[in-house]
C-alpha cells in the first residue's frame, strides 16, 4: 500500500491570512475570539466571533471573478494556492491532481442573500449567478479552475467533520493508485445572520469566549475560513524532492448511530480505534492529540471518557488540546486547521495550548496543555479528531516526517 | 426617454466591467464570441440591462444574440413596445 505523504500547507483563519500566521498565534497561545463584526442587528445574541481579519476580497481576486465567489470558495482558493505553491507542485503535475474539499455550509451566504432579495425586498427577480455561486460544490469547482486540477474532484459534506472525511478520501485514492497528488481540506463562511440566529437557536454558543475543557467553559465560538493541504504518495514526492511535512498513517471514520445532536463516547472511540488500526500502531504510540474540543458541556465530556477507553494508561500521559480555543469552530474547515496544527507540532515538536483555560471541568481530567504551548517529548505520532453533529465521525494519524 | 445611445453606453460598461476589456474595443458590431462573452455571460449582462430598465427579455430572443449590437436593438424594441 502507498505510503501518503503531506508536501503542501495552506489556510485562512481568525488568526490570519496563512499557515505561518495561524502557526504563529497557535504556538503563542494567542485567540482570534473578537467581537463580531459587520452585523447591527440589534436581537442578535452572538457576540463574539473569529473572523478572518482584515479580510478584503478585492485584494485577492478579480471584479470579474468575485462575482462567481461566495466567501466559502473566496476561502478555499487561498487556502489552496498556498498549498501548491508551499508544495511546488507545477502545471504538469496539476492535470492529474485529484480534490476534494469539505464544507459544512456550502454556499449559503449568496443563497442567504438571495432569498432576502425575494422574501424581505420584494424582488422579483434573481441574479443569474445565484446558483453556480451558491451551489455546495461551488469551491471544489472553483479551486480546479483557478489551479487547472484536472483529476478526479468533488466535495464531501459531514459538518463539522467534513475535512477529515475529505482528507480519508483522497487518502483513499493516492493509496489506491487513482491520483499520485491531491488537494484536500475544508472551507466555510458561516456569518450570515441566518445561519448565526440558527446557531443561536442551538443554545450551545458562547456569550463570550470559548474554554474547552474548562469549568466554566459556556459553549463554541464559531470561526471561518479554509485550510487545505497538498497530499501525494510518498514515492512521488521523494522523486521530485519535495519537502516532507509529515505523513497521514490513519484514518478512521464511524457513524455513533444514535443522536442528531448529542455525541456518543463508544462512537468517538470507534473512530479513534480505526485510525489507530490503520495507522498499525498501538495508542501509546500517540504523542500529541489535537481534540474535536468544542467548548460545549456536552462534547468536552464526552470527548474526554472516549480518550480513556482508546488510551487507557496512556491517557494520563497524553497531551491533549483544542486549538478551537484560538481559531474557533470554523465548521467544514476546522479539521483542516486542526491537522495543520497537528502536522507543525510534530513537525517543530510543540503541542499548542488550549487557550482560555480556567480550572478543570467535571469529568475533565486529561493534559490539556492550558494556555502556554509545551516542547513534546520525541512524539513520532498525533492524532486529530473531528466529531461532527449526527455523530459523524473521522480522525486522523499523523506521522513525523522522517 | 431612453435613447439608443443611452443603452450603448450602459452595455459597453458592463460588458468592459465583467470581461476587462476597455469600453474604447467594444462596438455594435463587435460580436459576443470575439468578445469572449459566455453564454454564462451574457445572462449576467442581460440581467443588469433588465434590472436597469424593468424590461424582460425572454428566453427565445437572448438565444439569437450575436452581437453587441442585437442586445441594443432588442432592448430598444423592449422598451418602445413598454411606452405604446
Amino acid at each position: 500500500m502507498k505510503t501518503v505523504a503531506i508536501t503542501g500547507l495552506g489556510c485562512v483563519s481568525g488568526l490570519g491570512l496563512d499557515a505561518d500566521a495561524c502557526w504563529q498565534a497557535l504556538r503563542e497561545g494567542k485567540s482570534g475570539i473578537q467581537p463580531l463584526k459587520g452585523f447591527d442587528e440589534s436581537d442578535l445574541k452572538v457576540a463574539t466571533a473569529a473572523q478572518v481579519p482584515d479580510y478584503r476580497p478585492e485584494k485577492h481576486f478579480q471584479p470579474a471573478q468575485l462575482g462567481l465567489l461566495d466567501r466559502h470558495s473566496q476561502f478555499a482558493l487561498l487556502a489552496a494556492r498556498e498549498a501548491v505553491a508551499n508544495a511546488g507542485l507545477n502545471e504538469a503535475h496539476r492535470k492529474t491532481m485529484a480534490a476534494v474539499i469539505g464544507t459544512g455550509c456550502g454556499g449559503k451566504e449568496t443563497d442567504e442573500l438571495t432569498y432576502q432579495k425575494l422574501y424581505k425586498e420584494e424582488k422579483r427577480r434573481v441574479h443569474p449567478f445565484t446558483i453556480p455561486r451558491g451551489m455546495p460544490s461551488a469551491a471544489s469547482s472553483q479551486v480546479t479552475m483557478d489551479l487547472g486540477i484536472q483529476g478526479p474532484a468533488f466535495t464531501v459534506a459531514s459538518a463539522c467533520a467534513s475535512t477529515n472525511h475529505a482528507i480519508a478520501q483522497a487518502v483513499l485514492m493516492i493509496r489506491a493508485g487513482l491520483a499520485e497528488t491531491a488537494i484536500a481540506g475544508g472551507t466555510d463562511a458561516p456569518f450570515t445572520y441566518g445561519l448565526l440566529k440558527s446557531w443561536e437557536a442551538l443554545r450551545i454558543l458562547s456569550p463570550d469566549t470559548c474554554r474547552p475543557f474548562s469549568r466554566d467553559r459556556k459553549g463554541l465560538v464559531l470561526g471561518e475560513g479554509a485550510g487545505m493541504v497538498v497530499l501525494e504518495s510518498l514515492d512521488h514526492a521523494e522523486r521530485r524532492g519535495a519537502a516532507i511535512h509529515g505523513l497521514i498513517r490513519g484514518i478512521g471514520m464511524s457513524a455513533d448511530a444514535s443522536h442528531i445532536t448529542d455525541p456518543s463516547p463508544e462512537g468517538a472511540a470507534r473512530a479513534m480505534q480505526a485510525a489507530l488500526d490503520d495507522a498499525g500502531i498501538s495508542a501509546d504510540s500517540i504523542g500529541y492529540l489535537n481534540a474535536h474540543g468544542t467548548g460545549t458541556q456536552l462534547n468536552d465530556l464526552s470527548e474526554t471518557r472516549a480518550i480513556h477507553a482508546v488510551f487507557g494508561d496512556h491517557a494520563g500521559r497524553l497531551a491533549v488540546s483544542s486549538t478551537k480555543s484560538m481559531h474557533g469552530h470554523a465548521l467544514g474547515a476546522a479539521g483542516a486547521l486542526e491537522l495543520i496544527a497537528t502536522v507543525l507540532a510534530l513537525k517543530e515538536q510543540m503541542a499548542p495550548p488550549t487557550a482560555n483555560f480556567t480550572e478543570p471541568g467535571e469529568g475533565c481530567d486529561l493534559d490539556y496543555v492550558p494556555n502556554q504551548a509545551r516542547p513534546l517529548k520525541n512524539a513520532r505520532f498525533a492524532m486529530s479528531n473531528a466529531f461532527a453533529f449526527g455523530g459523524l465521525n473521522a480522525v486522523l494519524v499523523v506521522e513525523r516526517a522522517a | 426617454m431612453v435613447t439608443k445611445s443611452d443603452i450603448e453606453k450602459t452595455l459597453k460598461e458592463s460588458i468592459a466591467r465583467q470581461k476587462m476589456v476597455s469600453e474604447s474595443e467594444i462596438t455594435p458590431e463587435s460580436t459576443l464570441d470575439e468578445l469572449g462573452i459566455t453564454s454564462l455571460d451574457s445572462i449576467s449582462l442581460v440581467f443588469d440591462i433588465e434590472d436597469q430598465y424593468g424590461i424582460e427579455v425572454p428566453n427565445e430572443e437572448l438565444k439569437k444574440l450575436r452581437t453587441v449590437g442585437d442586445i441594443i436593438d432588442g432592448v430598444e424594441k423592449l422598451l418602445a413596445a413598454q411606452n405604446r
